[in-house]
């Protein structure tokens, strides 16, 4: 007893010596990672000429060039507000119609739902990469090109069929004396949606309106064939637009870089936990 | 087959078709009704707009002989393959913070996986493509610096690539041998947010006494990660594995953004999807672009089969 507790204090402090060189490792790996970002800060607060001579390390305080992020700032709020709609939008979109399309499939065996439920999961398997030709030509024909409307329905559109699929499970295990007590009581389906499935899968949704919102947050090809005028403009294309200008001043680029990825930061502040915890679990589960 | 109880469900619960109703519509027209008419267009000349004509399989014939088409199945095949040692960062990084023994450590670790996360992956990009500036991009200074770019020189010599030259910036985008590096380079040590979370959450079932008892054993730690860690998070490596290769041969944002549309100097770094938004948007040819999402469209099917039936990913 005494002898095996005593290997294992020593097993446990030859494993704590030796999490020095994983500490080290890690840091390396992430410090290589996290390189670009460091650059982005540093060059936001200089400007050219200060980057020639030093592209290495932050310039001195007191010169930190902050016109770079008035600059920035006027240039790329309008872009992050349009970017915003979409992506608020087509977020609130997507569950919405997800949660309720989840719902019909999970509660009842509705005559019909089996076909649709397979046309549904097809989708998961075919490429999309062949649509975004004859998607042009649709949104062309409702109307809908040059518009902030088309991109939210898209980004609703896509991850639908994935959010169903993964909703329909956790309907599914949700426990059926909850939805039985709630007909006794009268509730309709739509207050059993809003009263019990939406509670109980509250961690889900969230995991789901993450990733939902990322997606339509990252997109720039789709917004770069819908959108002509540039007070239209989202994030994606805006900076598109900015890397393509003939003289770069890296840091009024570096700065709007930065400011454009302000929105998200802020976002992942409030939903750090949520966020960690449940894409880990969400992948097991799905 | 409509049994009796079914009908009489349809009698008294046909209201719930409504809440299915949005999500069939929605996906009717973005997802059904393009990829139709995508067919109905391949046997079309169509410019995009009212006017087309039918001419047939000529736009299939053209396809099947399109030299840039079938070479940028190469440039696919290439990329496709480097990700197998793109994941091999995100398996080790996942193996070293499941194996630190305090918890904080491995929740700081974990956010500062997820930190590249918040910022849009296209700044990520733009970034990269700053420090492949010839003249005032990191990689090339951080080459001068270290005397790495004194190496590749005499090797360059030594093997007469004629690539890299002394007193020359290296054009990393500007150069066509050096296109399919560059696309391959961009985002090391390529550790992806996602992947280590994944991997992460399949090694929770190992607590800290498996690998005292393991230690105890005197099993080194190539073996525990070799006969512990990495049967445990095969079914997600190879989950991740193919989602990177089927975003990989459907992808072309990233060729686009770093090379432009026509895939960069003599259109090295041009990939399928490229030629077909290419021949869409730039060449205005809506018809052949169909087609050839067609073909592309046919060959990502035929793998996803296969993977359906040899890489079994078990729930």
């Amino acid at each position: 007893m005494k002898s095996s507790s005593l290997a294992r204090m020593e097993a446990v402090g030859r494993r704590s010596r030796s999490d020095l060189l994983k500490h080290l490792c890690l840091i390396a790996l992430l410090g290589v990672s996290l390189f670009p970002f460091y650059m982005m800060i540093q060059v936001s607060l200089k400007n050219n000429t200060m980057f020639l001579e030093n592209p290495w390390s932050f310039a001195a305080p007191g010169s930190w060039q902050w016109d770079n992020y008035v600059y920035a700032i006027k240039l790329v709020l309008p872009y992050i507000i349009n970017s915003l709609v979409v992506s608020i939008g087509a977020t609130i979109a997507c569950l919405t119609i997800s949660i309720s399309g989840a719902y019909f499939f999970a509660r009842y065996q509705m005559p019909f739902s089996r076909i649709l439920w397979s046309a549904f999961l097809v989708l998961m398997l075919m490429p999309t990469v062949a649509n975004i030709v004859p998607l042009f030509s649709v949104l062309q024909s409702l109307h809908l090109l040059n518009t902030l409307w088309a991109l939210v329905l898209l980004g609703a559109s896509s991850g639908l069929v994935l959010t169903i699929y993964v909703l329909r499970n956790f309907i599914e295990e949700i426990p059926k004396d909850l939805f039985e007590a709630a007909e006794m009581d009268g509730a309709s389906h739509l207050h059993q949606i809003i009263h019990v499935v939406i509670p109980m899968s509250k961690s889900i949704i969230g995991t789901l309106a993450i990733l939902t919102f990322l997606h339509a947050w990252n997109d720039f090809l789709m917004p770069l064939i819908v959108l002509r005028d540039p007070h239209l403009f989202t994030l994606g294309v805006g900076l598109i637009y900015l890397d393509g200008e003939y003289v770069k001043d890296w840091g009024r680029i570096m700065a709007s870089f930065l400011v454009a990825s302000l929105p998200l930061i802020v976002i992942f502040l409030f939903s750090m936990k949520l966020f960690i915890r449940g894409l880990g679990a969400g992948a097991v589960k799905g | 087959m409509a049994t009796s109880s079914s009908i009489k469900k349809l009698r008294s619960e046909w209201r719930l078709y409504f809440f299915v109703l949005p999500a069939v519509v929605l996906i009717g027209t973005f997802c059904y009704f393009p990829a139709a008419s995508a067919i109905y267009h391949s046997f079309f000349r169509w410019g995009g707009g009212d006017a087309k004509e039918f001419i047939g399989l000529a736009n299939f014939r053209r396809a099947a002989g399109d030299i840039v088409f079938w070479e940028s199945f190469i440039v696919i095949a290439i990329l496709v393959t480097s990700n197998v040692i793109k994941l091999i960062p995100s398996v080790f990084m996942a193996v070293l913070i499941h194996r630190l023994k305090s918890e904080r450590w491995q929740y700081w670790y974990r956010v500062g996986v997820v930190l590249p996360m918040i910022v849009p992956g296209l700044v990520t990009l733009f970034i990269w493509k700053f420090f492949f500036d010839p003249g005032q991009g990191a990689l090339n200074r951080f080459l001068d610096l270290t005397g790495l770019k004194a190496l590749l020189v005499s090797l360059d010599e030594f093997f007469h690539w004629g690539i890299f030259h002394a007193g020359l910036p290296i054009a990393w985008l500007g150069e066509p041998s050096l296109i399919i590096p560059s696309l391959i380079i961009w985002g090391f040590p390529w550790i992806g947010s996602v992947g280590v979370l994944i991997y992460l959450a399949g090694l929770q079932s190992i607590g800290n006494e498996v690998y005292e008892a393991a230690e105890l054993d005197g099993a080194t730690s190539w073996q525990t990660f070799r006969f512990m860690e990495l049967p445990l998070i095969m079914t997600q490596i190879r989950l991740s594995l193919v989602m990177l290769i089927i975003s990989t041969l459907q992808g072309y944002g990233l060729q686009f953004l770093l090379l432009g549309p026509e895939g960069g100097p003599g259109g090295r770094g041009m990939v399928p999807g490229l030629w077909m938004f290419n021949k869409a948007f730039f060449a205005g040819e809506f018809g052949y672009a169909c087609a050839l999402g067609i073909f592309l469209f046919l060959f990502i099917l035929a793998l996803t089969f296969l993977n359906q039936r040899y890489v079994r990913v078990e729930k």
